[in-house]
């Protein structure tokens, strides 16, 4: 092959090549959320209560214990509630589940992170929270009318009571 | 689906062999184009760390300055970075394809296959770090796409999605994690490549000369043309409703936000477990042979076989009985039944003055001296009304059966590296034949990888065993023309016989009789 041919159809295969290349780093674009619809973000990061009663140590059982631990008075179960968890919108629950606490003895913080797309305006917003199995209901509670703008980002997260940010 | 992929392959090799010749094809070194484009992309991601600033606001602003205020320089520089990552991702998933369909991934080759599996994560995740560090709204859709399919996973107590509630969430020590990531993550896919072609000899690391320097004008051009951009900034109190996606790498990420992290992750765990015990399926390609086995009585410790072998299997040890010298030893689990190394040793010669020929080193299913029997037998048959050749085929080259003529012999073997230049010397001076034609496959492309380049070497008188001067150069070719060359190769034959044809004819009537 003429060696000016075979250096343009070289031109040619590179072209070929990196064209598609090009184009498919940044093109077709790719829709994530519908216009008018907002994201709703629910945060939750939190240790249920711990289940079953502490129990206080007697003197001889405190002699037992290596010295380090001679200041404990109290002994504690390790288990935490699961927490039970409700989102409710205009009415409609959209996230209902119980969150298992965290660690194989169930003793850590039990957390939950959900998203929901809803769309974009006027809402009523109710979260609902029991982190006791002990009692029955939700003692959180939490309820407010909520605007949400197109594209925008709310989130509900939980520190001593819920929250929106 | 390995045929159809096969012949595509064969019309692309034809096709570029044409374009770019043999030697630049890049179609033969896909593995090297691969880590030409790693190190491209390692030198340049070097210069870009000097000016990038590992925090919110830093990040997207640094990488503007690079790409704006430095175009000529640290914006091809990112160009280069982006469009030879990417790049590397075709290079790869061809090379991938490239050798299923040449069914080179069974038998010893399993462990080349299996080990490259991991690199493909390995790539997939250092894209994906580069990408997420530009934050820009790409890299917010990465950021909180990635955290669903993590946080789907039994293993996160914490969700990874809580770092990305909203700008509030974020920390500056984020990106410095990520950095740290996308320079540990590189490393870790430079080892897996050193470990992927740690069991081949001579792995080609590099494409040629020529190959290289087109691919890098190819690539300042397209940097110049189309430099690598951002888009808008990340705002996490913002949702992103569309984005420009690299298609090349983040493809799984429709996925994710379609199908949801479960079925994403079944996806790409179910391939990649599919992939890797791909090489143990059951298949329809014939039985390896039995491996090469070491005569001691024969071999002398020259080593030349150790030096051809395309798969590390043979080694040196000290001689059972001859003291100091040393004798071959081949791993079973290396040995891919090629002949090579029988074609390499000095003791397959058919001048030998010995009662059957034998040899240091051979594949007990194609014996040196199974070859000379079957050269001389099928020579043997021919009638010299028209001048003789002798064909030797591989198996996987150019189908030589076809060519068999009443003047023509042909004789196929695994690999054409395995007839001894001494061969061909004998054929010629014994005038079993007028002319010897060695094919195989495609130049640059041996199914064993190199066996055709060490062939050539022999011929040129730059590898031992070398064929000797006294050879005449015009009662011998070389075709490397592979299975789609099949035709062409009948047709060089024609040619050859037709011009020793010729020869003859213009030779003294005297000498002819000699």
């Amino acid at each position: 092959m003429n060696r000016a041919l075979g250096y343009l159809g070289q031109a040619l295969c590179y072209t070929l090549f990196f064209l598609p290349l090009v184009y498919l780093s940044h093109e077709p674009t790719y829709r994530v959320l519908d216009d008018d619809t907002a994201l709703l973000k629910l945060a939750v990061r939190h240790p249920g209560k711990i289940i079953g009663e502490c129990t206080t140590t007697t003197e001889s059982g405190q002699g037992m214990r290596p010295t380090s631990m001679a200041q404990v008075t109290e002994v504690c179960p390790r288990e935490r509630s699961a927490l039970q968890l409700q989102l409710i919108l205009d009415g409609k629950t959209l996230y209902r589940d119980t969150v298992p606490a965290s660690g194989l003895h169930s003793d850590g913080i039990a957390s939950v992170y959900m998203q929901f797309e809803v769309p974009a305006g006027s809402h009523n917003l109710q979260l609902r929270m029991n982190d006791d199995e002990a009692i029955e209901g939700y003692p959180w509670q939490f309820e407010q009318d909520i605007e949400l703008q197109p594209a925008q980002v709310m989130v509900a997260n939980f520190k001593q009571g819920f929250r929106l940010q | 689906m390995k045929s159809p992929l096969k012949m595509g392959m064969n019309r692309l090799d034809s096709l570029f062999s044409k374009v770019f010749t043999p030697a630049w094809n890049p179609m033969y070194q896909l593995g090297g184009l691969s880590f030409f484009y790693f190190w491209i992309v390692a030198i340049t991601g070097v210069y870009l760390f000097i000016f990038f600033e590992t925090s919110i606001t830093g990040a997207h602003a640094s990488m503007e300055y690079i790409s704006v205020q430095q175009w000529y320089l640290g914006g091809i520089m990112r160009s280069f970075h982006r469009y030879a990552s990417a790049a590397m991702g075709v290079c790869v998933t061809l090379h991938l394809l490239r050798e299923f369909a040449m069914d080179r991934y069974s038998g010893v080759r399993w462990f080349s296959w299996v080990s490259g599996i991991p690199l493909l994560w390995l790539l997939f995740a250092s894209a994906i770090g580069g990408y997420w560090l530009v934050w820009d709204i790409q890299a917010q859709y990465i950021a909180t796409t990635t955290a669903q399919l993590f946080d789907w996973l039994p293993i996160m107590v914490d969700p990874m999605a809580s770092n990305f509630l909203n700008e509030a969430a974020l920390s500056d020590r984020f990106f410095s994690l990520l950095v740290f990531l996308h320079i540990g993550i590189p490393l870790a896919l430079l080892l897996g490549m050193f470990i992927h072609i740690k069991r081949i000899t001579g792995a080609r690391t590099n494409p040629t000369k020529g190959l290289a320097a087109g691919t890098l004008l190819a690539m300042l051009v397209v940097s110049l043309w189309q430099p690598a951009l951002s888009q808008a900034p990340a705002n996490l109190d913002v949702a992103v409703t569309t984005v420009g996606l690299d298609w090349i790498f983040l493809n799984p990420y429709t996925l994710i936000s379609s199908w949801g992290p479960g079925q994403t992750w079944a996806i790409l765990v179910g391939l990649s477990t599919v992939l890797t015990i791909l090489p143990w399926l059951p298949s329809k390609r014939a039985k390896q042979s039995p491996v090469a086995v070491v005569d001691p009585d024969n071999c002398n410790g020259c080593g030349w076989c150790l030096a051809d072998c395309p798969y590390e299997a043979v080694t040196m040890k000290e001689h059972d009985f001859k003291k100091g010298h040393q004798q071959s030893v081949v791993d079973p689990n290396l040995c891919i039944s090629c002949g090579i190394c029988a074609g390499a040793c000095p003791s397959s010669s058919p001048f030998r003055h010995v009662d059957e020929l034998t040899t240091g080193i051979s594949i007990p299913g194609f014996h040196i001296k199974e070859l000379l029997s079957l050269t001389e037998s099928k020579l043997a048959e021919l009638k010299p009304d028209e001048p003789r050749i002798l064909v030797y085929g591989c198996d996987h080259g150019s189908v030589v059966d076809s060519m068999s003529s009443p003047s023509v012999a042909t004789v196929s073997m695994p690999c054409t590296a395995l007839v001894p230049p001494a061969f061909i010397d004998y054929v010629l001076r014994k005038n079993l034949a007028e002319g010897v034609m060695i094919s195989g496959c495609c130049e640059g492309d041996c199914h064993y990888r190199l066996g055709n380049e060490w062939m050539n070497q022999r011929f040129d008188k730059e590898r031992m065993p070398v064929l000797r001067t006294r050879v005449p150069r015009e009662k011998v070719r070389l075709r490397w023309l592979g299975e789609q060359g099949t035709a062409q190769l009948a047709h060089e034959v024609s040619t050859f016989q037709a011009d020793l044809s010729d020869e003859i004819a213009s030779q003294p009537r005297e000498s002819v009789h000699e």
